[in-house]
């Protein structure tokens, strides 16, 4: 990743282990709360995003399972760098400070990933495009025999974008070049006209995914010690590796309504309150 | 012949970070002598231009340089999106190389690449080069190679004419007067396989009293703007003579100088008048989409407003491996 230089970036120190699964979950939680907040200044955005992943960026980002020196992050849909923020604010890759401008004119935390974003290898804004980025940088790492992994963070919506099956196609025709090759789908069900079943049937996504000749695994994506556990299974084969994380733009948070639009969240002051409230009681 | 292909070879057995990609047209693109030769640098992505450009791009960002092969309807229209977000937007390393321009392919619309220049014009960041025989093809890959970031190279496939001779030098971003003249009534701009047409066309033109110079310029991005409002300086009428819509092209960025530069003279665009073509021989298209050395002679006759009868170009032979212009 690029990862920025710690005097400019923060003066906290890069913490990328805590391996304990308390530590992530309040990590998680961290990551909801500066979520929350970067969209309190609004009242509207990408929470719903930072909801469902939180827990897959916490456990990857904070689980000591990214060498950030090393390997590759790849952010295929880049909407869902409010997570990329939030977490790496925790983690002393990015000022906290710097927060507070997110989606603001000028500044570089944009509201959708581009270019400018810190961290990141790749991001792409429009979607289905980066497992095929992610599949070049394995070729490249394969090519100079270097020993990186090369992570590339989708989410299954993007899923109805037709280049994402002719890179799984193409990662599994190579698959030995593609056993660093890691990719994780915050598959939350949720789309821009709402749940993805009311817009067409992905599913199975699992059985799909082996189809393609992947290795595949289901879990819930809300818990940190499934998430480590799959992470941590990484390269156990020379297959390209699928981790199909089911989560909610809930986030599992009791004050979130569930006539919310999970996609673009619109939160009044009532709702930051609550929501701020019950996250801080989480971590008490 | 295989000009390209042969120069991409030559260029990879010195630049390891050359990496070939193809979307299953291997043969058709020349880039089965480095398929045969490197087969560890060369991916075949198959009928998968999206992903194609994708991988491209994260090759490109590894350090490595793709080129990208297959024909230019399919690496233009079927990526377009894939190719400004992945490769042109972030000023990526990558070289797409797009096979049968025009009405250079028998197969119809869905084969024609005929609005290939104006897509990727559009493109910031974007280098597009349209080669005019061997000599220029060779003398490409190696720049482009040398050039940091995104260019479209738009190649003939098959015959290859010998226009040039070995002094020749390409330089991107660079026209350069063809003769016979350094001036004259009328200023043939003209790239790719429209240039044998216009020296036809200059050649008739000037043995029927009416002067005519010819310009190539095989760099449609960025265009010669010195070279070029220099030369049609020295003309009345501007033909602009393409292989390609008259829309967007070579012809609209010479619009575009002659505008900007407020020069109150004609400018008549040959090329494919709006419209899409069908299945046939390169000789029947050409004729029936006004591509001939005939449509750059009418385009400059008329815009003269010439009273006498038009002159009629000879029909010329082809040279071994070549094409003879329409």
């Amino acid at each position: 990743m690029r990862v920025p230089t710690l005097s400019s970036a923060s003066n906290r120190p890069i913490t990328s282990a805590c391996n304990d699964p308390d530590s992530l979950r309040r990590l998680a939680a961290r990551i909801r709360l500066n979520a929350t907040r970067m969209i309190a200044i609004q009242g509207f955005g990408y929470l719903g995003q930072a909801f469902s992943s939180a827990e897959i960026f916490a456990v990857l980002f904070g689980g000591g399972f990214m060498d950030f020196q090393r390997d590759r992050f790849v952010l295929s849909p880049g909407h869902y760098v409010i997570a990329l923020y939030a977490v790496a604010a925790e983690l002393g890759l990015l000022d906290p400070a710097e927060l507070a401008t997110y989606g603001a004119d000028g500044s570089a935390l944009e509201a959708i990933g581009t270019e400018r974003t810190p961290i990141v290898d790749l991001v792409c804004g429009s979607l289905g495009q980066g497992l095929s980025g992610a599949i070049g940088f394995a070729l490249g790492s394969h090519l100079a025999a270097e020993t990186r992994d090369t992570w590339a963070f989708l989410s299954d919506g993007e899923m109805e974008e037709g280049q994402v099956w002719e890179a799984a196609m193409f990662a599994s025709h190579h698959r030995d070049r593609m056993g660093r090759l890691i990719v994780v789908i915050d598959a939350n069900g949720s789309q821009v006209d709402g749940p993805v079943t009311s817009v067409t049937t992905l599913e199975p996504l699992a059985e799909k995914w082996r189809s393609f000749g992947w290795r595949a695994v289901d879990i819930d994506g809300h818990d940190v010690e499934l998430l480590a556990a799959a992470f941590r299974d990484r390269g156990l084969d020379d297959a390209p590796y699928v981790i199909i994380a089911r989560t909610e733009t809930s986030g599992r948070l009791r004050c979130i309504p569930s006539s919310i639009d999970g996609h673009f969240m619109k939160i009044d002051q009532a709702l930051e309150r609550a929501l701020i409230a019950e996250l801080q009681g989480s971590l008490a | 012949m295989k000009p390209y292909g042969h120069a991409l070879l030559a260029l990879a057995r010195q630049r390891k970070e050359v990496v070939c990609i193809g979307g299953d047209l291997t043969r058709q693109t020349e880039t089965d002598l480095f398929r045969d030769e490197i087969p560890e640098r060369f991916f075949n992505a198959g009928m998968a231009e999206a992903n194609m450009i994708g991988i491209a791009s994260g090759l490109a960002r590894a350090g490595y340089i793709p080129f990208v092969n297959t024909f230019g309807v399919f690496c233009t229209r079927r990526c377009f999106d894939q190719i400004a977000m992945s490769v042109s937007y972030p000023g990526l390393n990558v070289k797409i190389v797009g096979f049968m321009p025009g009405l250079s392919s028998p197969g119809g619309p869905s084969h024609q690449a005929i609005e290939d220049v104006a897509l990727m014009r559009a493109l910031p960041n974007m280098t597009v080069i349209e080669p005019a025989d061997a000599i220029e093809t060779r003398q490409i890959v190696n720049a482009i190679a040398d050039h940091p970031g995104p260019v479209y190279l738009r190649l003939k496939r098959g015959e290859i004419p010998l226009i040039f001779g070995d002094d020749h030098r390409f330089e991107i971003g660079r026209a350069q007067l063809l003769g016979p003249r350094e001036d004259g009534e009328v200023l043939i701009v003209a790239a790719g396989m429209m240039i044998p047409a216009a020296l036809a066309a200059a050649r008739t033109l000037g043995e029927n009293g009416v002067s005519a110079f010819v310009v190539n310029s095989p760099t449609i991005k960025p265009l010669d703007v010195e070279t070029i409002s220099s030369m049609a300086a020295r003309s009345r009428i501007v033909i602009a003579a393409e292989n390609h819509t008259i829309i967007g092209g070579l012809g609209s960025a010479v619009a575009e100088v002659m505008a900007e530069a407020a020069m109150s003279k004609p400018l008549r665009r040959v090329g494919i008048a709006d419209r899409f073509a069908e299945s046939g021989s390169r000789e029947y298209l050409f004729h029936r989409y006004g591509l001939g050395t005939q449509d750059i002679i009418q385009a400059a006759w008329n815009g003269l407003g010439i009273g006498k009868p038009m002159p009629v170009a000879p029909v010329l032979e082809a040279a071994a491996g070549a094409y003879a212009p329409v």
